[in-house]
């Protein structure tokens, strides 16, 4: 337990979660965790049977946010600018529908971002979410790794129970991880 | 063929398969000749229809569901074309998508789509999918059986004509309860909590 990365901790959570099956768009922050998740589910090279890569923020709202109208449960890994290219599928179809999804999303838009481009969309993103009655859960450097797993499982939990979509965001600034 | 003469026949051709359809005026007409539990109707989220169908796809494979069927259409299906190389690359047996093609964007204002001049079946097939064509009713009923009992994902691409049928009702029902009746239809069938 001591020697998981916050990236494995996080994984871990997912799994932990009840997600039966997770979808990502790619970044280089969430590599780690997206290898994390491969590798426990006994894949390979960013494949396995039940992690999926996908090319946009979009569909994976509609590809894991459907899986709870077949009685399953799905989790997407994100950056959080991609909010601004799913954010009508999260509020016409995951809200409006009442599908639980967990969403874990990096941060770009704090504490060790370069690129003023992207913070021009990550830093807006908490407000935006809680404006659209989406829960948003925070996490950074200051909790421990066991901390990120268990929040990260228990957000599944909470998108489960209320049946709502639930957005964990992980700021992996001075974590043992990389911003970007 | 009108696109109400389309659903008229994959109504008969879909009684036991779960059905996730695109707002507006499809979902409508659908309605207007059958509202059934397996039924998804979605109201509002443009261009949705593949993806929700391609996760559903995987939620049910290893049951009984032969096929998860999208009913589409082209100015839908071009706001989020991404379901094309998704689906081919993930490539769930039991999708299949019927595409039906007006070439206008058939319920905001009959604008025009880009399907006049860019063939939506090769690109699908560009994609890897199994594609089918139809442009009458024996050809689309031939041609959906074929395609039911094609592993894969496979897409049959209906030319319909312009226009939506009069004096249909609009859905003014809480999504939820889509959510609801679908949902208890669909896991009566799968044997598992699905993967
Ligand atoms: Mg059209």
């Amino acid at each position: 337990m001591g020697t998981r990365t916050y990236a494995q901790a996080a994984a871990a959570g997912i799994w932990a979660s009840g997600a039966k099956h997770v979808g990502y768009i790619p970044s280089v922050t969430v590599a780690p965790v997206i290898q994390a998740l491969v590798e426990t589910d006994g894949g390979r090279d960013g494949v396995s049977e039940h992690v999926t890569p996908l090319s946009r923020e979009e569909e994976a709202v509609g590809v894991l946010g459907a899986l709870p109208l077949a009685g399953s449960f799905g989790a997407v890994v994100m950056q959080d600018n991609g909010f601004g290219n799913n954010l009508t599928a999260l509020t016409t179809f995951s809200v409006s529908y009442h599908l639980p999804l967990l969403i874990v999303a990096n941060t770009r838009g704090s504490l060790g971002e370069y690129n003023s481009m992207i913070h021009s969309i990550s830093q807006h993103v908490p407000p935006i979410l809680r404006t659209l009655g989406i829960p948003v859960v925070e996490l950074d450097r200051r909790s421990s790794v066991d901390d990120w797993h268990d929040v990260i499982a228990e957000a599944g939990t909470h998108a489960v129970m209320t049946y709502r979509p639930v957005v964990v965001l992980a700021s992996f600034w001075n974590t043992d991880g990389k911003v970007a | 063929m009108r696109r109400i003469e389309a659903l008229a026949h994959l109504v008969e051709l879909t009684e036991h398969d779960p059905l996730v359809v695109t707002c507006a005026a499809t979902s409508r007409e659908l309605a207007s000749l059958a509202d059934r539990d397996n039924h998804l109707y979605l109201l509002d989220s443009m261009g949705l229809v593949g993806s929700v169908a391609t996760g559903l796809a995987i939620a049910v494979d290893g049951s009984d569901v032969r096929k998860v069927i999208g009913i589409e259409g082209d100015g839908s299906l071009l706001m989020n074309p991404n379901v094309l190389p998704t689906g081919g690359y993930l490539a769930p047996d039991r999708l299949l998508m019927v595409l039906l093609d007006n070439r206008v964007y058939g319920s905001t204002a009959g604008l025009p789509t880009y399907a006049d001049r860019v063939d939506l079946g090769a690109l699908a097939a560009a994609s890897g999918w199994t594609v089918g064509t139809a442009d009458d009713e024996a050809s689309l009923r031939a041609e959906f059986a074929r395609l039911a009992e094609t592993p894969g994902p496979a897409l049959l691409h209906v030319r319909i004509e312009a226009g939506n049928a009069a004096d249909i009702a609009k859905l003014l029902v809480d999504p939820v309860s889509i959510t609801l009746r679908f949902t208890a239809w669909l896991t009566a069938r799968l044997p598992r909590p699905a993967a």
